[in-house]
């Protein structure tokens, strides 16, 4: 079953969040992403395992962290 | 070693650039690379035998930005 996960992403502008964006869209599995450069923050919707989805948001070369689901 | 120009899209900012230099930088193959953030623009001193010019861009692409070779 879907999850939103929470990840906290180092993001400076819109670029950043649109990389983060970009990323997991490509990846099978994933629903929904939602991001705010504000809070450096991103929300996940996928059934997909945590880890899978951090190190896909790894892949954007920003440091991330898994905060947990919502 | 050879030299490439990839057009990249998706940078708004210098962190962006930093990114993707240090990224590309430790790729195999990878002499040298200069980002461009006006021109959209990355260039690539790269080793023929060890990479190639779509194998940058799918690099890059993997990063989150869309990335062509120049023409
Ligand atoms: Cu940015
Ligand atoms: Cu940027």
């Amino acid at each position: 079953m879907a999850q939103v996960h929470e990840f906290k992403m180092e993001m400076t502008c819109e670029g950043c969040a649109g990389a983060a964006q970009r990323v997991l869209g490509k990846l099978e599995g994933v629903e929904k992403v939602e991001t705010s450069v504000e809070k450096q923050q991103v929300l996940v919707t996928s059934a997909l395992p945590k880890d899978t989805l951090l190190e896909t948001l790894q892949k954007t070369g920003k440091t991330c962290s898994y905060v947990g689901t919502q | 070693s050879e030299c490439v120009k990839i057009q990249v899209i998706g940078m708004t900012c210098q962190s962006c650039v930093k990114n993707i230099e240090t990224k590309m930088a430790t790729q195999k193959g990878v002499i040298d690379i200069k980002v461009s953030l006006s021109e959209n623009e990355a260039t690539v001193m790269y080793h023929p035998i060890k990479t190639s010019p779509q194998k940058l861009c799918e690099q890059i692409e993997d990063m989150g930005f869309d990335a062509s070779v120049a023409k």
